[in-house]
């Protein structure tokens, strides 16, 4: 349970997760893009990829990693690790593709490393990061994350919130790396995606994990073409 | 996570200062030693660093299994995976580490990147930053974070300064003011001339010249 609740400090603690500085590595996925990039699909112009990433919104982000956030907060407030490790166990599973489940893990388990580090001493923080260690859990992002922000005093949906925002910004980050969109069209886009997080978050953050679920089989077939690729620049 | 941290080495420098060659060329005379590598190569747009490094070290030369040689993508960011945001580099470190404890020494190879590139402490315990040659011999004296501030500065592609004219001597003098007591190499990866100096310093400095894992008995 989280014994460090400070009102005053949510806002501070959100915009210190959410930035692109606070390091999880999420720079260097491109959930898929690059491979899109090299395809005969190529994003054409920053609406397209508006669709994209609203796709992923909706039909992955939201109704899979932002509803086991959701989930995790429960077992959190309930001081379950057993149901966490189910959450995690079962978000793991629905990551199709090797790389991202990787990427995944790497930035889920380096997010608890720094909170740890800054914010010692957290009970759950501590249990999750043993049943990494035994092998039990996988630490993926958003089960991750929620423990992190929930240990910050970040509220549930806050940090739903916070999930679908850094999604965004590393995926627009890497279209802008890869010359599809220019700076002031990144801005734009995350400007005009924004009512489509807070849709997303309200709609999937309170749901049961019984309700999980993902359809996006064309993103899958980009994914997998990007893990295939021999050259590349991004990790997914 | 990783029970017991193995050593590690980062090295740095300018794309195409020779970075690859050095670790094909120092990790076959700490092979003699007794000393097992693994190593970690950030690329900035392929695999190629890593694919020549399995193929060369692992494959051919059968100095290590082919899966301790494991290629890395930055996002095109390398000076941020060696720096300010390690966090991918630690990750596929600390796998390592759990999988192949009996390693010695694990080498990460930094992306090629500018003169401003240092490596985060918290991923590695000694810095190899290398320039070469042919960007002339004023490199050593343009200072930057890598070359002032990096455990050991290596200065490669000697056999070419007559061809690009850059004075050695002066590289030299330079690399002695701007490095103060800290030590630097002049050598040539291709024949492997001064090589052996800089793995004496990794054996000194970062291993301690204790025996190799391998050659202890229990």
């Amino acid at each position: 349970m989280n014994t460090n609740y400070d009102p005053q400090a949510e806002e501070i603690n959100i915009l210190q997760l959410s930035d692109s500085f606070f390091p999880t590595g999420m720079y260097t996925t491109s959930s898929g893009l690059e491979a899109l990039f090299y395809s005969e699909n190529k994003i054409k112009n920053p609406d397209e990829l508006r669709t994209l990433i609203t796709v992923y919104l909706e039909h992955q982000i939201g109704p899979a990693d932002c509803t086991a956030l959701g989930v995790s907060y429960g077992c959190i407030e309930m001081a379950d690790i057993n149901e966490l490790i189910k959450v995690d166990r079962t978000i793991y599973s629905m990551k199709l593709i090797e790389e991202v489940r990787n990427a995944s893990v790497r930035s889920g388990t380096q997010l608890l490393r720094c909170v740890n580090y800054f914010l010692p001493g957290n009970e759950f923080i501590t249990k999750f990061q043993e049943a990494i260690k035994e092998n039990k859990a996988s630490g993926v992002y958003p089960v991750a994350l929620a423990v992190a922000s929930q240990s910050l005093g970040i509220s549930k949906y806050n940090s739903g919130i916070t999930l679908l925002y850094t999604f965004i910004v590393s995926i627009i980050g890497a279209a802008l790396r890869l010359g599809m969109i220019q700076h002031l069209d990144g801005q734009k886009l995350i400007h005009e995606l924004k009512p489509s997080i807070l849709a997303t978050v309200a709609k999937n953050i309170n749901r049961p994990l019984s309700s999980i679920w993902q359809f996006t089989p064309g993103i899958d077939i980009f994914q997998i073409a990007h893990e295939l690729m021999p050259s590349k620049m991004f990790i997914t | 996570m990783s029970s017991k941290r193995i050593p590690r080495v980062g090295i740095g420098g300018p794309v195409g200062s020779g970075k690859t060659m050095l670790i094909e060329q120092v990790v076959p005379l700490l092979y003699l030693k007794g000393y097992k590598v693994g190593i970690i190569s950030n690329d900035v747009v392929s695999r190629e660093d890593a694919d020549r490094m399995r193929r060369n070290l692992a494959t051919e030369k059968g100095l290590m299994a082919e899966d301790l040689v494991i290629g890395l993508a930055t996002g095109g960011c390398p000076h941020t995976a060696v720096r300010e945001d390690p966090s991918m580099n630690i990750s596929v470190v600390e796998e390592m580490e759990s999988k192949h404890d009996y390693l010695d020494l694990i080498i990460i190879e930094s992306g090629g990147d500018n003169i401003t590139t240092t490596f985060s402490p918290a991923l590695a315990d000694y810095f190899i930053y290398i320039i070469d040659v042919s960007g002339g011999d004023k490199y050593p004296r343009k200072r930057g974070l890598g070359i002032e501030t990096c455990d050991l500065l290596v200065i490669n592609k000697i056999d070419i300064a007559p061809s690009v004219g850059a004075d050695l001597t002066v590289m030299d003098r330079d690399a002695k003011t701007v490095r103060g007591n800290k030590p630097y190499v002049f050598v040539n990866s291709r024949t492997g001339q001064g090589v052996n100096e800089v793995a004496e310093n990794i054996i000194r400095d970062v291993l301690f010249e204790e025996t190799p894992k391998a050659l202890v008995k229990h």
